[in-house]
């Protein structure tokens, strides 16, 4: 009944959704306001740092603070056994110390906090530490860690789960098939590297409660760890979110735990306000990496391109700590044959332990990995099949009627909209052609064109309960306050639930504000994560207003003598539909209500129906809509260096009834240059489970000068089943595709098999070689 | 101690400013710190993510990686320093049309490089655009709105 309500109210015109509005606090932003962690940490400020094992995978045998207590600033020393509560820092599963007991797991992990009078002094007694370890043998291959003899991460096996698909009869496609491709795909560690780095700030208030600022995702998650290692009771911890600069993920794992905690230790133990925040190496070396997988993906496929049969195996290596690892193999289970209907699909995912560093969610949360070698798969095949990748997908791509890797029924059209969208953009056909003749007539710079296509469930969907809970007050001036534990990070979420805000309640946008998410003050809203935001967090606020509109309607009605049916509220006025001008203005509607004594606040709630499918075959419906997407790319690979440029990326996505249209080309664009670097430049390296490039001159992000030239970015609009007025998600998707896209248009030009990525020049020019 | 101290005055945002340095003090913490302008980020401490630009005598430079000592006459321009809430700058005014925030880490550095960039090239290509801002890095991916910011704010486009 609800979705019926949604969608007829996606029908009418809208007031304030969909159009272009100036997002919520970026008037702070460019005046460089201070309003992150460390801008707004102040007073007789005490520092914490972490100390933090050099080893791999090692006991510790003694930890002696003495030269570090002796250095003059140095105020306490705390180690496990110093922690009030229980010493558990893990965001989902207890897996995790926030402060090693007897054994370290990866590097980097912490051992013990110290706190002093300066940044400093912190620093300087964190290496006279003196801590020392027996090594124990480790493991850092995921394919060695699965071997019965390898040596254990924890104490348990280092297979963390292991996931299925059993569509159909995966051997009798494979015998049917004309053709069989079969192909092994690697991904690297790469870091979501949000450019503030964890923060924490914490101080005592008054009442003795403790309040702590934090850089972070996730309020309630952070709150509810922290709590425990305090020791406390609920109400004697409150956390608020900072503006936060940029989350994609880490910021909603473990780290923003660790910050928070190290922070409240502190002033717990010395009364003094504390701020915790994490070098940049440290953060690289710490938060939580996409995970790196291995993806053998075997398809078999009739002379005429139907796709017949798909097998998968991913490992996925999680580090030393399971963090999301098991969410994250789920979603990359869930989509890995791309999105296309196959009648028989066999897929077995691993998530392992390592004493690698620790993955986690990072923006896509294993999506990028599993369709960059779906959709390289698809091109490779298409070689094969010596058929256009257009034409080829064209006869396996998921449209209304047909069924998923899950046998999830698809009744809806955005695929083949993206699809159609990309191709007529990109002018696909015409490009092929004309590169094809200047790659005849050059030996060194050949020119590509490549695409990739994509699905991608909503919001939570398996992954935990998928609910969202927003309040709205109206303050005595007439206008509206919203609150929730939701957050905004950059994702222009928060702009979204305030659009819907305004749109209910007739409002101006600028009449509608946002206060700090404040676990003091609103109900566990659930995590920022899984791109749900507008989708999930719209349908609360959208709850919350419509509370208030009908006890408004009441009072309004009575005012203009006419029925509540009749009435409009709309740019600050609540008028009756039949007689216009029996009309008043929202505030004085609310200075009536005021004196009526009609309470002006309200709590929105809402909860997406509980996904099903099955543990043993992974059949059901895993998510209850989708996003769907295509990519095409331009590039030009000099084939002297290796070194590829990006040209054009041509992104078209269904984010069904767009909301925030300035927020989402933002995200569509910005999102393009990060999948870009994914793709050709991004890579944590590891030596033996050392981070060998924690710093940004030896770990490189996509610069404005890296960005593609020209990313011409659009969407299509089919409306999602459960999104707020039809809307789907969008946040993480657009990084999914440009690594598919672009390498199946360097194969395409240079005739090199790509497999891996980043697509390095090294790699690219060492391919190149091979194929001469 | 209290003699090794040294006094250094300079320009602020256009204002006579002196501050007591002992001489070890970054240009970022005496910022920062001392005068209370938190516009200026650290992303690196190693002059890798230029979030810690500011203006010296109009051109960008890392704060992190100049010493304090060596503003000696000069003159510095943070975000403060060019518009307020009534008083936007062009390219800030330009900043909330295009939608160039995202998280906002980034946008202070990324204003300063723009305007020190509109200061000396009032009409620049978009590669000149790309080239100025090439200092600044920004994860959400921005690159484009700052681009098209900078096209804004010099009238080359509406």
């Amino acid at each position: 009944m609800e979705s019926v309500q949604i969608q007829q109210a996606s029908k009418k015109d809208f007031d304030v959704v969909g159009k272009k509005v100036v997002r919520a606090g970026a008037v702070l932003a460019v005046l460089g306001k201070p309003s992150y962690t460390a801008d707004i940490a102040t007073g007789d400020l005490v520092y914490v740092k972490a100390v933090r094992s050099s080893c791999v995978h090692a006991t510790i045998e003694s930890i002696d603070t003495s030269r570090a207590k002796l250095l003059p600033g140095v105020l306490a020393i705390l180690t496990s056994k110093d922690i009030p509560g229980v010493n558990d820092a893990g965001s989902i599963l207890s897996d995790r110390p926030l402060l090693a007991e007897k054994v370290v797991r990866h590097y980097g992990e912490a051992v013990a906090i110290v706190v002093a009078e300066t940044h400093q002094a912190a620093e300087e007694a964190a290496m006279l530490m003196d801590i020392a370890y027996t090594p124990l043998p480790s493991v850092t291959n995921p394919n060695d860690a699965l071997k019965p003899d390898a040596p254990l991460v924890q104490e348990r096996s280092n297979l963390v789960k292991h996931m299925k698909i059993r569509k159909g009869d995966v051997e009798r496609g494979f015998s049917q098939s004309d053709l069989v491709v079969e192909n092994t795909f690697k991904t690297e560690f790469v870091d979501g590297l949000p450019l503030e780095t964890e923060a924490a700030y914490s101080y005592l208030e008054p009442s003795g409660r403790i309040a702590c600022v934090c850089s972070m995702q996730n309020p309630f998650d952070v709150y509810g760890k922290v709590v425990k290692i305090l020791g406390f009771e609920k109400a004697k911890l409150r956390m608020i979110q900072a503006t936060t600069g940029g989350g994609f993920g880490p910021k909603s794992d473990e780290t923003p735990i660790d910050v928070a905690a190290y922070a409240c230790l502190a002033t717990l133990k010395t009364g003094k306000p504390a701020l915790a925040q994490f070098t940049r190496d440290e953060a690289m070396i710490i938060q939580c990496k996409r995970h790196p997988f291995i993806i053998k993906n075997r398809t078999g496929v009739t002379n005429d391109g139907r796709l017949l049969a798909w097998q998968s195996e991913l490992i996925a290596d999680t580090g030393a700590y399971v963090s999301k690892g098991h969410l994250v193999l789920g979603r990359a289970v869930f989509h890995c044959t791309g999105p296309y209907e196959v009648p028989n699909v066999k897929a077995d995912g691993y998530c392992v332990l390592t004493n690698n560093t620790i993955a986690g969610s990072t923006r896509g949360f294993g999506s990028p990995q599993v369709h960059f070698a779906a959709e390289v798969q698809m091109d490779l095949i298409a070689e094969r099949l010596e058929m256009d990748p257009v034409v080829f997908r064209a006869k396996n791509i998921l449209r209304p009627g047909t069924r998923t890797l899950t046998n999830q029924r698809i009744e809806d059209p955005g695929l083949d909209m993206c699809f159609r969208k990309a191709v007529a953009l990109s002018d696909w056909y015409h490009k092929r052609k004309q590169y094809e003749q200047h790659n005849k007539g050059t030996s060194r710079l050949k020119k590509g064109i490549g695409i990739a296509l994509l699905y991608h469930g909503n919001t939570l969907g398996p992954e935990s309960g998928d609910f969202a809970t927003v309040h709205i007050a109206i303050t005595p001036d007439g206008k509206a306050l919203v609150e929730t534990g939701l957050t905004d990070f950059g994702t222009g979420g928060m702009t979204s639930l305030l659009m819907v805000a305004a749109e209910v309640l007739g409002l101006p946008y600028e009449d509608v504000r946002m206060s700090r998410p404040d676990t003091g003050r609103v109900s566990d809203s659930g995590p920022t994560v899984a791109s749900r935001v507008t989708v999930i967090g719209g349908r609360a606020t959208f709850e919350a207003a419509e509370i208030i509109k009908n006890r408004l309607s009441r009072v309004a009605a009575e005012r203009l003598a006419c029925s509540e049916s009749s009435l409009i509220f709309r740019a600050g006025n609540v008028y009756s539909n039949d007689k216009p001008e029996r009309r008043i203005t929202f505030r004085d509607l609310v200075v009536e209500a005021a004196d009526r004594n009609v309470e002006l606040k309200s709590v929105g709630y809402y909860l997406a129906p509980t996904t099903n499918w099955d543990e043993e075959t992974g059949q059901g419906s895993p998510y209850n809509q989708y996003t769907f997407g295509a990519v095409v790319a331009d590039v030009e690979v000099d084939t002297e260096t290796g070194f590829i440029r990006v040209g054009q990326l041509t992104p078209v996505y269904d984010a069904g009834k767009v909301i925030n249209p300035l927020g989402l080309l933002a995200v569509c664009e910005g999102g393009s240059i990060m999948g870009t670097g994914y793709g050709i430049m991004e890579k944590i390296v590891t030596s033996e489970g050392v981070i060998m490039n924690p710093n940004l001159h030896t770990y490189w992000i996509p610069t404005i000068l890296d960005c593609p030239e020209i990313i011409n970015s659009s969407t299509v609009e089919s409306a999602g089943q459960i999104g707020i007025f039809g809307a789907k998600s969008i946040g993480e998707i657009p990084i999914v595709l440009p690594a598919a896209a672009i390498a199946n248009a360097i194969s395409w030009a240079t005739g090199v098999k790509i497999r891996e990525i980043p697509m390095t020049p090294d790699k690219i020019l060492a391919a190149i070689m091979n194929v001469k | 101690m209290k003699d090794d101290k040294f006094t250094v005055s300079f320009t602020l945002n256009g204002k006579p400013c002196s501050v007591d340095l002992k001489g070890n003090e970054r240009l970022i913490d005496v910022l920062r710190d001392s005068l209370d302008l938190k516009s200026v980020k650290e992303g690196c401490g190693a002059g890798d993510c230029g979030l810690c630009m500011v203006l010296v005598d109009d051109k960008p430079v890392h704060s992190c990686l100049m010493m304090a000592g060596q503003i000696r006459g000069k003159a510095v321009t943070t975000v403060e320093g060019i518009g307020d809430n009534r008083t936007l700058h062009p390219i800030q005014k330009a900043f909330l049309e295009t939608g160039a925030v995202q998280c906002g880490y980034c946008n202070p550095a990324v204003i300063l490089a723009a305007k020190s960039l509109l200061d000396s090239n009032p009409r620049p290509s978009r590669a000149e655009i790309r080239r100025a801002l090439s200092p600044v890095l920004c994860r959400c991916g921005s690159y484009v709105r700052f681009e098209e910011s900078v096209l804004v704010a010099s009238g080359e486009k509406s």
